[in-house]
């Protein structure tokens, strides 16, 4: 690991200003649970480190009828709050299913929102990828078997946030703060595809500190949310998915599908969305939804599994929304 | 053979119970010293540089800019790379150099600073494309090496004898040891004389390589390992480049050296268990008689070293013929991996079993017992399948395929197994006893984390008529005396019998100084329940501890060592698995496994029970879980790490039921390598039997098991 300096400051502008607009350059840490295995992998070799657990909040404060959460919030945490789960069940449903008890003891809400891609090309310094300022993706003619099947190229990752997804399906906005202080970015205009910016994985400025998560009143939904692993213990999902129904009378009136590990962001899925509007929920419903999720499914040489997985997770999170028993 | 004294007792008092480990304690509390925890005053720490390429010619090695680095103490190459005979590197982590610095820090710093100037050469890491021959010439004399052919029978006459004849492709893939506790060493130097704690599964062949390999006498050499966290092969035939380079770098800086590889170094240079695929065809005829079986097999056991496996496994067919290929690719080259050749050989025949049971509608039991070898001591399959079936609820299973509705598809499957886990001498062992009761009972094997000392202790103490705790076993430094490698399932029946003969014979001794005070002749007394006393009148003796006061100040002493008859070898198992496969996501989860399994004379239950345990689990990660996975374009490793490497968790692992099949007649069996054998294939028909897919290839991956449905749906 590179040698490296490390800042505490006491409060949000404090950090800001410790860090820098250069990338990778000055990073803020969380419960370092990315960051600092990169660095012990020289993935990621930062001059500076601005601890950020005690600058930013990490508490949930009621508003507007929705919740704001502090980015310093352990994942543990939030698996546990009763207002989440009592408002926003399938973010607590994703929190609980992230890494093991040790990872979410000290992974935060920021740290898990931001990470980096678990592309095993980026994460061998073999590999010098778009990912680390190189000029190719090495998985479209190499090993893609976890790698993305909609919306990606020139690169293929996947994002790995558990919580993005969600938080996306939730209608959430981060509170971004900056050199020229705050923004509020939502959800859905916060997580970038490698076409718009092949580098990074969101707007977020090098300069900049996601502080907040502000959740809307969740409003009369039903919510579910699938997630397909291959280990039941410690492991990245193969495709997962977050789905929020709102219902008038025995029919769907509106829907939200957001899958996770199937595309280069948290992935929306209007087709899924429009089949649902109008229909009742059942076992030939939830399916053609997820046909229809996966209409653009763009698989690679050997992720072609993945569409299977992700319409079986899109399928079992709507007729879970719907109250239905899943295996 | 005649009775002796040293006969295993016909009614233990601890021999075969449930003895807790005597070291558990030890070890939860963080008192047991790994070769990790060794430091030493003044130690510096080193760090390999190696290969990032599969297949290179080192132009140059400048150490100089690691030497300037901070709290560099010394940088070494392994070998003269001017040499152009001896210049190129074969795999990825190929040994190059070596750099000591003052913190482990530093020397990870100062290991990357060294400046390496390779050309890369071209690489073959694909067995298909080295096969093919479309891989470009690697390995002098050729990257594909015939085997010796094997022949018996009339191959043609038995497939005209077949009904039905089954053809297939099978395939295991390479997987790597993961020990827990990484390779590693401390090396300290006296003079011309070297201490090496090293994470090993034998000391005495660990102490023979440093000094052969250093120039200096063996006698100048001792070894030490205490605890090590995991030897599943990879550690038993040798030091390794970096137990070496540990010992150079120590005589080269004149300090003590720690050298541990890291997590990638272990999956690229520690060696593996070859990859191993087969074409078979068999024949069966109507009353489920195997009349052939034609197997080509190949596999890659990395740069230069062979891939081999039984095949068929066990079952008997009196027409039939096997090619094997070496395939020498630029990867890690193999090391023994707990049952080699075993795992490989199981599942290519088992799957296939199956497949021709099917053909001619018998039951997999049924059909197994038609074709295995004649029923005997070392070859109980047949009454273990049969006892097992009834306790697991075979009768329950269903014909191929799970006609439930619903994604939920569940199954059963069966395989068995058999290892050889033979003991021998020299394998000495020294018992004192002391005049304040103390035990001492001093070998030089090791404990590879399977419980050796407790099996020590127990055999010590049901001789001495005392409770384990009373024993301090004395083990893991060739101070103690020579011992075996722990490998191949020896250890057990190797120094058991050493032991027991030492303990009675010190025991002898003490009778002889007890004896004269009850006023009895020796022979009369026994050692039982914590008193020596008269056979029959526990009254006329005396405490253990007033006995050892008539010793004086003079302890007792007495050796052993192996005795024929006290241990033998050949062990059988059959494994029985239940499976949940999820058809639209392709997850397979395991539910519960039952072993069957004998070895000879159980000594220590609880840890014979935990072998079994582990065993079931790394065949469970080898049936679905662990792959190595090389880049097809650069042939470099894409997953050296616990996060892609997959290993199963707690929530992976199912329940598993261990029926020891006690043979006590047979002395002792070793029994690490049995229980690892059988789980994978037992797994795999069991999710045939409940998809009515046949996965002929693993692991099973969900992209597999789901592939697999799709093509036998089309």
């Amino acid at each position: 690991m590179k040698a490296f300096a490390y800042i505490n400051p006491a409060n949000e502008k404090e950090a800001v200003a410790a860090l820098s607009p250069q990338v990778e350059q000055s990073m803020p840490l969380g419960g370092g649970q990315d960051l600092l295995a990169r660095m012990k992998d020289y993935v990621t070799q930062p001059e500076r480190l601005v601890n950020v657990k005690t600058a930013l909040e990490s508490t949930v404060t009621p508003v507007g009828g929705g919740l704001r959460i502090g980015a310093a919030m352990k994942m543990a945490d939030v698996a546990e709050h009763p207002e989440i789960l009592r408002m926003y069940p399938a973010i607590s449903a994703a929190a609980i299913e992230v890494g093991t008890p040790q990872i979410r003891n000290q992974a935060t809400v920021g740290g898990n929102l931001n990470q980096r891609p678990r592309c095993w090309y980026y994460r061998n310094e073999e590999f010098v990828c778009f990912k680390k300022g190189g000029d190719r993706c090495f998985s479209p003619q190499g090993e893609n078997q976890f790698h993305a099947i909609l919306g990606a190229g020139p690169s293929f990752i996947v994002h790995p946030s558990s919580l993005a997804v969600p938080m996306l399906a939730y209608g959430a906005t981060f509170r971004l703060a900056g050199p020229k202080g705050e923004r509020l970015v939502p959800a859905a205009n916060y997580f970038t595809l490698p076409r718009q910016s092949l580098r990074m994985e969101n707007v977020l400025a090098p300069d900049e500190l996601l502080t907040h998560v502000i959740l809307p009143a969740p409003g009369n939904v039903k919510s579910g949310h699938y997630e397909v692993r291959y280990k039941a213990s410690h492991d990245w999902p193969i495709a997962f998915a977050t789905v929020l129904i709102a219902m008038n009378g025995s029919v769907v009136k509106e829907a939200k599908v957001v899958m996770g590990a199937v595309a280069p962001v948290p992935w929306r899925s209007a087709e899924a969305e429009q089949a649902l509007v109008g229909k009742s929920i059942t076992e030939a419903t939830a399916a053609a939804a997820a046909e229809a999720a996966m209409k653009n499914a763009r698989p690679l040489s050997q992720n072609g599994y993945k569409v299977d997985v992700a319409k079986t997770a899109v399928k079992r999170a709507i007729l879970r929304a719907a109250g239905i028993q899943t295996a | 053979m005649a009775n002796s004294e040293f006969d295993w007792p016909a009614k233990p008092s601890l021999v075969g119970t449930r003895v807790n480990r005597v070291d558990g304690p030890d070890k939860v509390t963080g008192r047991a010293k790994y070769t990790f925890d060794i430091n030493r005053p003044g130690m510096l720490y080193a760090r390999m540089v190696r290969s990032p390429y599969p297949h290179a010619r080192v132009v140059s090695v400048d150490l100089a800019p690691a030497l300037r680095m901070p709290g560099v103490k010394t940088a070494l190459l392994v070998r003269d790379f001017a040499n152009s005979k001896n210049n190129r590197v074969m795999f990825q982590g190929d040994e190059i150099a070596a750099v000591a610095a003052d913190t482990e820090e530093h020397a990870m710093d100062a290991a990357r600073a060294v400046k390496v100037e390779y050309e890369v050469l071209p690489h073959v890491t694909i067995v298909e494309r080295a096969l093919d021959g479309t891989a470009p010439a690697v390995f002098n004399g050729g990257n594909v090496r015939d085997a010796r052919p094997a022949q018996a029978g009339d191959l043609t006459a038995g497939f005209a004898a077949a009904a039905k004849v089954v053809e297939g492709t099978y395939s295991t893939q390479v997987i790597t040891h993961t020990c827990m506790e990484s390779h590693g060493t401390v090396c300290e130097w006296s003079g011309d004389r070297l201490t090496a704690w090293i994470s090993t599964q034998g000391v005495s062949g660990a102490r023979e390589n440093f000094a052969s390999a250093l120039g200096i006498p063996q006698a100048n050499v001792r070894v030490l390992c205490q605890y090590m966290g995991g030897g599943f092969g990879s550690k038993a035939l040798s030091v390794g480049a970096e137990g070496l380079m540990c010992a150079k770098l120590a005589k080269a800086a004149n300090a003590p050296v720690k050298l541990m590889l890291d997590r990638k170094e272990e999956h690229l240079a520690t060696g593996n268990r070859p990859s191993a695929e087969s074409k078979i065809k068999a024949g069966v005829s109507a009353d489920g008689t195997i009349t052939a079986f034609e197997a080509e097999s190949w596999g890659t056991g990395g740069a230069g070293a062979t891939s081999d496996f039984p095949l068929p496994y066990l079952y008997q067919s009196k027409n039939r013929s096997r090619t094997h290929k070496n395939v020498f690719t630029n990867t890690g080259q193999q090391r023994p991996m707990r049952a080699p050749g075993h795992p490989q050989g199981s599942f290519h025949t088992e799957i296939i079993m199956d497949e021709l049971a099917d053909q001619v509608n018998m039951d997999p039991i049924q059909f197994r017992i038609k074709n295995l070898p004649p029923e005997a001591p070392n070859a109980m399959w047949r009454s273990y399948l049969l006892e097992g079936a009834a306790e697991f609820g075979w009768s329950k299973r269903h014909a191929t395929g799970d006609k439930t509705p619903g994604p939920i598809k569940t199954g059963m499957g069966v395989s068995i197994n058999t290892w050889g886990g033979g003991g021998r001498g020299p394998s000495p062992a020294h018992c004192e006893i002391t005049s304040d009761g103390g035990v001492i009972m001093r070998l030089g094997t090791q404990d590879i984390g399977t419980g050796t000392r407790t099996l020590v202790a127990t055999i010590t103490a049901d001789a001495l008529g005392l409770r384990a705790s009373q024993v301090r076993p004395e083990i893991g430094d060739t101070a103690f005396g020579v011992s075996a490698l722990s490998g191949g399932s020896t250890t057990a029946a190797s120094i058991s019998p050493g032991i027991r003969v030492a303990a009675v014979k010190a025991l002898d001794a003490l009778k002889e100084k007890v004896a004269p005070a009850l006023g009895v002749p020796a022979a009369s007394l026994i050692a039982s329940g914590g008193r020596i006393h008269v056979e029959n009148e526990p009254g006329k003796g005396m405490s253990w501890a007033d006995a050892c006061k008539q010793i004086g100040p003079q302890p007792i002493t007495a050796d052993g060592d192996w005795r024929a008859g006290m241990s033998s070898s050949t062990t059988s198992g059959a494994q029985f698995a239940e499976v949940a496969v999820d058809i639209e996501t392709g997850i397979v989860k395991v539910k519960r496994i039952l072993v069957l399994q004998d070895c000879g004379l159980v000594v220590s239950r609880l840890t014979a029970e935990s072998q079994v345990y582990g065993g079931v689990i790394g065949s469970l990660n080898f049936a679905l879980f662990e792959d190595r996975i090389l880049d097809r374009n650069t042939g470099q490793m894409l997953n050296p790490n616990m996060e892609w490497y997959l290993l199963a968790g707690m929530s992976d692992i199912p329940r598993i039921d261990v029926r020891l099949k006690d043979q006590p007649e047979r002395g002792v069996i070793g029994l690490g390598e049995p229980p690892t054998v059988a789980t994978a294939a037992a797994i795999a028909l069991a999710v045939r039997n409940a998809t009515g897919v046949t996965m002929r290839s693993l692991p099973l991956t969900p992209a597999k098991v789901l592939g697999a449905m799709r093509q036998t749906r089309a």
